[in-house]
């Protein structure tokens, strides 16, 4: 922002030069500290005559007259004034201004206010703060670095980032933050199908946020509450990312960024595995496995009459016979005749190469250039980033392309004309599987393997042969894969493609009427295409397939605001605006397979189909809302601040009647450091504010239409859809109320930001699920009503400020507590997803409890609250009783607090800055803990029972486990029960409250070392204006964890449904480095 | 300048000036539609569901043991609440099937019919779905017990009440009464939109008539003079051949083939093997059909694999290629049932039904051994075996119209399962650590039921008896 202010102070100041009798005077404008000030202007007072400092903050200038003044100003600097005399040279020390009174930032809409005026919460995080490990998705920098600001991020190679201000208000729709990019909302939806978010399997394809280019972003202002973003109606309930981007200056720069980033798996995220034993779900009593042992298939393979252990292959769990090098059995190799091992048994040990062999290294580099530039009349920049990401998985490669241009010039004195164009090109090639998923080798990894099974050897018998050579068989007669395809097959066959190409941009003319009253006039516009390509090779497990999405996004906005700045009096200032926009949505896609499978392999052509391809789903829908609105700020002597605003909106996919809502909001600010003098005070202020805004319906929820399946061969078909339309929806509303005190202390060495909130959401719009018996699953309707209240704080402390040597401390908290007051009549709970999540789980909303309760089946408890075991002459005696109903309240995934710790330390030219980042509380259900544990795969099912024999030993060996509970006439449970691959672990022993875990962490998030070189040596090398190098962490430590074997932050996808875990993928530590030039 | 803003200016208000309202139609779908196609989707539907081979809709060979399964034997165990099967059960019988015949019914009963042949094929419209809905309300309230159903299909009846099972139940047996009566063969009906018969109506006279039969007996140990009643009028024109039997005749591609080809066959999942239950009697007894039900694991060999453990699947029969073809055709009712209904009401006696027992049992297994492909001397020679023959077979009617009946109904689990309870035979094979009267007798409400329409739910619960799978219904008397 600095620099824009810089540039219109440099407007007001018109180089003149060529003067009778002038000299050459040569400066240097410093900080207090004595450090240069770059871009300070430096005037001839009562002259328009000037020129600014350059990096080393050194300036030239002609004056005349034997004792010319002269005036110098750099932003955040008290404007200082000094008689020149006949001095040639001179130095000036500038004072520090009081930042508080002179921060600009970026409000709704793009206009820029004070920050002392605003009545409002708002955090800025710079450029330098953002980027700092130069994430390729801008929205995982922001973690931790804004108070009540929830990010949840994946591993996936693009993966989507789940971003929340101030608490879930939204049953159902979204409760992403609106992001807005130099005024302009920018699409931040995924196209993760509901499967997806549900874990059953799918690519997760990103977040559109994802597009913006870091390094093309000045800072980043964060609008929480709805006053602030009250001016953005139906699309400000959950808060606005505004994003600035950078603007030319004066003169011309070239930034030049080179660098690349290595991650290593954190071991501390990837199952433990015991080594101990392998393929089968063994139990003494079950009788599934021929040999006499009962571990093995006995088949004669070698042909010599002689029956021969084989290993069963199908079984996809560990709970077989006992590794024993002595013992030779026939595995999957020994059922390939391309294979050394064809009809040769292997000695019976656990696999040299376990599942973490799998796993590569990612790289990612990164080039970016931007130039920019300007003069009197105007500025244009430049940007180019180029970003290569190499993923964890074989044949993973995520490539971007991002390029942008603004500029902005005056046409006359009080017109000025501006277009920011940005384009970004994304190729995604082999993204990772998701979920209960075949494409994903984490499901396997996690829930379903044989500890046999060798890696390494599975990527030779792919390499051998390009085929799918599994080792998960059906059966020796018939050796198929049966569930999992021969993993490098899958990678390197199966892969799927997508692209996305966007621009998105503005065009605006801004008319000065009188220097306080301008006019605004803007149109903008984001639009992508994208397209996703999913296949399914012949030879793999499942039917071959072709399946390609292609959809187009769109979104125009028209502005048309008067701005009016006006300082009245010496008292009195006003503030105005009087604005109106329309925006207009459109979102298409098309979505084709082809069917019965591939005719010629690898063609991946929808002609390519054995059977004719069934009709495509097409979709097709429109919105728009027509808003007007005002804006009315009365100021009394940098002292009291009032701001009122309303909009009207009008929205296209409510009925008519009810189309038609206003958002009021109210805010006071109260600067006290005006009244009360304190030495140790530097500034103060008191804010409170009202607002009322509100979210629309989505678009065709108002009229039912009948689905159309494929017809019944000649016959036509047609269905009534599952969701009842409502043609009497109205808009859902936010109702917020927000107090807070600024304050800063010692010459704003100490600063403090507190903020209370407290909103309430009504009338949602729900497709709430009703009683099937209606003939509907759900129904669109206007029900319920949901509380988010919380506290934020920032505190920024600076321990140690001298020449040489700063630290600054910047922590970031925020506690949210949101409680579902009402559901409506005769519902307890409202489902998020429209399936029973695997494992027996639902995620939804139950009635007095926090958004995103957890449920499932539950132990059974006796009065004093310890877990009841089955009686000696029922059914499974020793064994956990299980509630029947899964209705039972078992977790919740919203977090108590969050928080956030920068320490940023510089000595001379080096700057250390590390950022802990963590969460407390909120629940994660595993299914990979739950089925990994009763397929016997973890280190944990090898343990030692309190016989100190190994549990998986025979009950009558003194093996087994004595589950701690009671019986259920309260005796303290003494039935030791066996272990084996159907009872006794994960899923099969315990209900599903038992793999909800405590999701809090801490996390050392971001560490960056960075280089300047001195001054001094760049004088030296003339092509150079600076070279930064840094060392740059991510994701380095997870320092504190109660999740065995994954990461607790790691997500599905962005969306509601948060708090489940099938098939995740570990976390990497990235290290980097970069270089920048600055030409 | 001014004219720039001039021109902004007209920009936007042009634009908001668009019909708000209408840029939110969806231009991709129909909002009128011919009733009749809903009918042709909700018979579809109802074929799919009771077809379906899928663990998480349709278990019901599992509780007939049918099959058994191989690895994963969390269901056969009768943990069926895991993938909550019981909702997407009922799911899929209200919404895809109830919805669409209500929906096409009121569609249909809008249309003006203008010629008199018309009003009658109106009418002949109406009785079918009818009849539709009656069959698939006599699932619902013989696999839950009481059922929303006078308050049920409607949208602004969030909480439905669940009626009286045995109530609900009469009144089906009333409007199928009432809709034989209704049916009028001298017009068609929906012609090629009904898949199964063409809309011919005399078929469907049959079907409603067998579909009487069929209820008459589930009620006949309750209620013996209703059963009589409704029997004495139905059985006189029901199925009398193979040719009458209610099939969809699935197509060779999708999404129109069997779900069983789709469930076992494209997933190439392994799960099922058939289970000693059905192999061993019909070893013991040379059962022709054999090769149609089920594969040999060497020729001429069949091996049943164990209920309730783990199977290994090469090493016993599994469903056959006949059954898992993609064109497989489906049965909803087919003449041996009818026959063995016959020879029940004729051994249960009271009933004005021809012929003997021993000679509608004897149809019975000739229609079932010559539709699934033996020949009617396979089927004679079948029948002569001492341990077939009706009449020298040692036990209760009950145990030998059982065992074959159960024999005869393989692949409709719904249809074995409703007759073991009914029957209580054949004996099936309680899995280890289970006990044999724990063995389910109908299916618990669906959870969401339970949440969202909880009132109705708890008393439907109590009244029933508990919402538990143990619970008899109140037809089921042993």
């Amino acid at each position: 922002m600095k620099r824009a202010l810089l540039f219109l102070t440099m407007l007001m100041v018109s180089v003149t030069l060529a003067f009778a009798q002038q000299r050459q005077i040569t400066g240097k404008v410093t900080g207090a500290d004595g450090s240069p000030l770059p871009f300070a202007t430096v005037q001839i007072k009562g002259t328009t005559t000037g020129t600014t400092t350059d990096q080393q903050g050194s300036f030239k200038l002609a004056v005349t007259g034997s004792n010319p003044v002269l005036t110098i100003r750099s932003v955040g600097f008290a404007t200082q004034e000094i008689t020149l005399g006949n001095s040639n040279a001179i130095t000036i020390k500038l004072k520090e201004e009081d930042k508080n009174l002179q921060e600009v930032v970026v409000t709704a809409l793009g206009i820029t206010r004070k920050k002392n005026e605003l009545a409002y919460s708002a955090q800025t995080v710079s450029a330098e703060e953002l980027n700092r490990t130069r994430d390729p998705n801008v929205v995982n920098s922001l973690s931790g670095k804004v108070a009540g600001l929830e990010v949840r991020r994946n591993s996936t190679m693009g993966g989507s980032t789940n971003i929340v201000l101030r608490g879930n208000k939204s049953f159902q729709n979204s409760n992403q933050a609106l992001f807005v990019v130099d005024g302009v909302p920018i699409d931040n939806s995924t196209t993760n199908t509901s499967d997806q978010a549900s874990g059953r399997g799918g690519f997760d394809y990103g977040n559109a946020a994802a597009d913006i280019n870091p390094d093309d972003v000045q800072s980043i202002n964060v609008l929480k509450g709805a006053a602030a973003a009250a001016l953005y109606g139906s699309r400000a309930a959950n808060g606005v990312i505004m994003i600035t981007t950078k603007k030319g200056r004066k003169g011309l720069g070239v930034t030049v960024n080179v660098g690349g980033t290595l991650g290593t798996m954190d071991k501390s995220t990837f199952p433990k595995y015991q080594k101990q034993y392998g393929a089968g779900y063994y139990d003494q009593d079950d009788s599934r496995y021929e040999s006499p042992d009962g571990h093995f298939l006995y088949r004669d393979i070698d042909g010599d009459g002689q029956k021969d252990l084989v290993v069963p292959m199908s079984e996809d769990a560990s709970f077989g016979a006992k590794f024993d090098p002595n013992l030779m059995v026939y595995n999957y190799r020994s059922f390939d005749p391309t294979s050394p091992q064809y009809k040769k048994p292997s000695p019976w040990v656990a696999a040299a190469h376990d599942p973490s062999y799998f796993f590569k290294n990612t790289t990612t580099s990164n080039t970016s250039v931007s130039i920019d530039g300007g003069g009197d009349q105007g500025y244009f920049k430049l940007g180019y980033t180029k970003t290569i990401e190499n993923g964890m998985l074989p044949n993973a490669k995520l490539a971007k392309d991002m390029l942008n241009f603004g500029a902005s010039y005056n046409l006359t004195s009080k017109l000025t004309a501006s277009a920011a164009v940005n384009m970004s090109k994304v190729d995604g090639k082999g993204r990772y599987g998701t979920g209960y998923d075949e494409f994903n080798p984490m499901q396997g990894f996690r829930q379903w393997w044989e500890m046999n099974v060798d890696v390494k050897q599975q990527q030779e018998d792919y390499e051998r042969t390009k085929l799918n050579k599994s080792w998960n068989l059906q059966d020796p007669n018939n050796p198929v894969p049966i569930y999992t395809d021969n993993l490098y097959f899958m990678r390197y066959e199966n892969y799927e493609k997508d692209n996305r190409i966007r621009y998105f941009g503005n065009v605006a003319l801004n008319y000065k009427i009188t220097n306080w009253m301008n006019l605004l006039g803007r149109v903008s516009m984001d639009t992508y295409t994208q397209s996703q390509e999913e296949r399914n090779a012949v030879g793999s497990k499942n039917t071959s397939s072709y399946s390609r999405y292609d959809g187009t996004f769109g979104e125009y906005n028209y502005d048309l605001l008067l701005n009016i700045d006006k300082e009245i009096n010496n008292n009195f200032k006003f503030t105005g605006l009087v604005g109106g926009n329309v925006r207009n949505t459109r979102v298409k896609y098309v979505r084709e397979e082809t069917n019965g499978g591939l005719v010629v392999p690898k063609l991946y052509s929808l002609s390519n189909s054995v059977n004719p391809i069934q009709a495509p789903v097409e979709a097709d829908s429109a919105l728009q809302v027509n808003g007007i609105f005002a804006s009315v700020g009365l100021g009394y002597k940098k002292m009291l601040f009032l701001d009122l605003t309303g909009r009207r909106d009008q929205s296209s996919t409510l009925p008519k009647g009810n189309n038609t809502y206003y958002y009021p909001s109210a805010s006071l600010g109260f600067v006290f450091s005006e009244v009360v003098h304190a030495p140790w005070l530097s500034y103060g202020k008191l804010r409170v504010n009202y607002a009322q805004v509100g979210n629309s319906a989505p678009a065709q929820a108002l009229i039912d239409a009948y689905d159309k399946p494929s017809g019944f061969g000649s016959v036509p078909l047609f269905s009534v859809p599952a969701t009842k339309a409502n043609a009497h929806l109205k808009p859902e509303q936010t109702k917020s109320f927000e107090t807070g005190v600024e304050a800063s202390f010692f010459q704003n060495r100490v600063s403090l930001d507190v903020t209370y909130y407290s909103s309430k959401s009504i009338d949602q719009i729900l497709r709430l699920p009703v009683s099937r018996a209606t003939g509907y699953d759900q129904i669109y309707i206007n029900a319920g009503t949901i509380s988010n209240k919380g506290v934020e704080v920032s505190l920024n402390v600076t321990p140690v400020k001298t020449r040489d040597f700063s630290w600054v401390v910047g922590v970031n908290w925020s506690k949210n507590k949101s409680k579902v007051l009402d559901l409506p009549s005769g519902v307890d709970f409202i489902q998020l997803g429209s399936f029973t999540l695997q494992g027996g789980i639902t995620i939804g909303h139950a009635k007095n409890d926090a958004y995103g309760v957890i449920r499932g089946t539950d132990f059974i408890y006796d009065k004093s609250g310890k877990k009841v075991v089955y009686d000696a002459d029922g059914d499974n005696p020793g064994y956990y009783e299980k509630t029947g109903s899964a209705n039972n309240v078992i977790g919740n995934y919203t977090p108590d607090w969050i928080g956030g710790i920068t320490n940023t330390l510089r000595y001379k030219d080096f700057a250390l800055s590390f950022l802990v980042d963590m969460k407390h509380g909120g629940d994660v259900f595993s299914l990979d803990q739950y089925y990994g544990q009763g397929t016997g795969i973890y280190a944990s099912s090898v343990r030692l029972n309190d016989n100190g024999k190994n549990i998986r030993d025979a009950v009558e060996d003194g093996g087994g486990i004595i589950f701690d509970g009671v019986t259920p006439d309260g005796k303290t449970n003494t039935q030791r029960v066996r272990v084996s691959g159907t009872r006794g672990l994960g899923y099969n022993g315990f209900p599903s409250k038992a793999f909800v875990y405590d999701a809090s962490f801490i996390k050392l998030r971001e560490v960056s070392l960075t280089y300047s070189l001195p001054v001094s040596l760049m004088s030296h090398i003339k092509t150079f204006k600076g070279i930064d190098i840094s060392l740059l962490g991510r994701n380095l430590w997870i320092i504190h964890k109660n999740l065995p074997d994954a990461d607790p932050e790691e997500n599905l996808s962005a969306g509601n449904i948060q708090g489940y875990q099938s098939g995740v993928y570990p976390t990497y530590r990235t290290f980097g480095c970069n270089v920048r030039f600055r030409f | 300048m001014k004219k720039i803003f001039v021109y902004i200016s007209v920009l936007v208000l042009a634009t908001s000036c668009t019909k708000l309202s209408s840029l939110n139609d969806d231009p991709k779908k129909a909002v009128v539609v011919p009733g009749e196609m809903l009918f042709s989707s909700a018979e579809k539907s109802l074929y799919d569901n009771l077809m379906s081979n899928n663990v998480n809709l349709n278990v019901f060979r599992l509780l007939a043991q049918y099959q058994a399964q191989v690895t994963y034997i969390t269901e056969s165990r009768y943990d069926l609440g895991t993938r909550n099967i019981p909702q997407a059960f009922w799911q899929a019988l209200y919404r895809d099937v109830l919805k669409d015949l209500s929906a096409g019914k009121a569609l249909i009963k809008a249309d003006s019919a203008l010629l008199p042949a018309d009003v009658i094929i109106k009418k002949n419209k109406l009785a079918i779905i009818d009849i539709t809905e009656a069959y698939t309300n006599f699932i619902l309230v013989t696999c839950y017990g009481n059922i929303p159903y006078t308050e049920a299909m409607d949208i602004n009846k969030l909480d439905p009440k669940f009626d009286d099972q045995k109530t609900v139940y009469y009144d089906l047996l009333d409007r199928l009464k009432a809709d034989v009566a209704a049916l009028d063969v001298s017009q068609g009906s929906f012609g090629s939109a009904d898949l199964i018969y063409q809309g011919n109506v005399a078929s469907w006279i049959k079907l409603a008539n067998s579909i009487r039969l069929k209820m008459g007996l589930v009620i006949a140990d309750v209620d013996n003079a209703k059963a009589v009643e409704v029997i004495n009028d139905a059985a006189t024109n029901v199925f009398t051949s193979n040719a009458d039997n209610a099939i969809l005749k699935y197509l060779s591609s999708e999404p129109n083939t069997n779900p069983i080809w789709v469930d076992l066959v494209k997933s190439k999942r392994k799960d099922y093997v058939i289970p000693t239950t059905l192999v061993d009697p019909m070893n013991a007894t040379n059962d022709p059909r054999r090769p149609f039900y089920y594969t040999a694991t060497t020729p001429g060999v069949y091996v049943g694999g164990v209920y309730g453990s783990g199977n290994v699947y090469s090493s016993y029969s599994h469903v056959s290629a006949k059954i898992t073809a993609p064109d497989f055709e489906a049965i909803l009712i087919d003449y041996a049932e009818v026959e063995f209904a016959l020879a029940e009401a004729v051994a249960r006696g009271g009933f004005s039904v021809s012929g003997t027992a021993a000679d509608h049992y004897n149809k019975g297994i000739t229609a079932s051994i010559t539709y699934w492909g033996g020949s009617a001397a396979d089927a004679a020679t079948f029948i002569a075996q001492p341990t077939v023959d009706y009449t020298k077979l040692s036990g209760t009617w009950q145990s030998k119209i059982g065992m074959q009946k159960y024999i005869a109904l393989y692949n409709r689990g719904y249809d074995a399962w409703l007759e073991w309870r009914r029957l209580d035979y054949p004996i099936l094979n309680a899995p280890v650590d289970i006990a044999y009267s724990n063995i389910p007798v109908r299916l618990t409400y669906p959870v969401s039921e339970q949440n969202l329409n909880k009132t109705q739910y708890d008393a439907a619960a109590a009244a029933i008896g508990g919402d538990k799978v143990t619970t008899k219904l109140f037809w089921d008397k042993f």
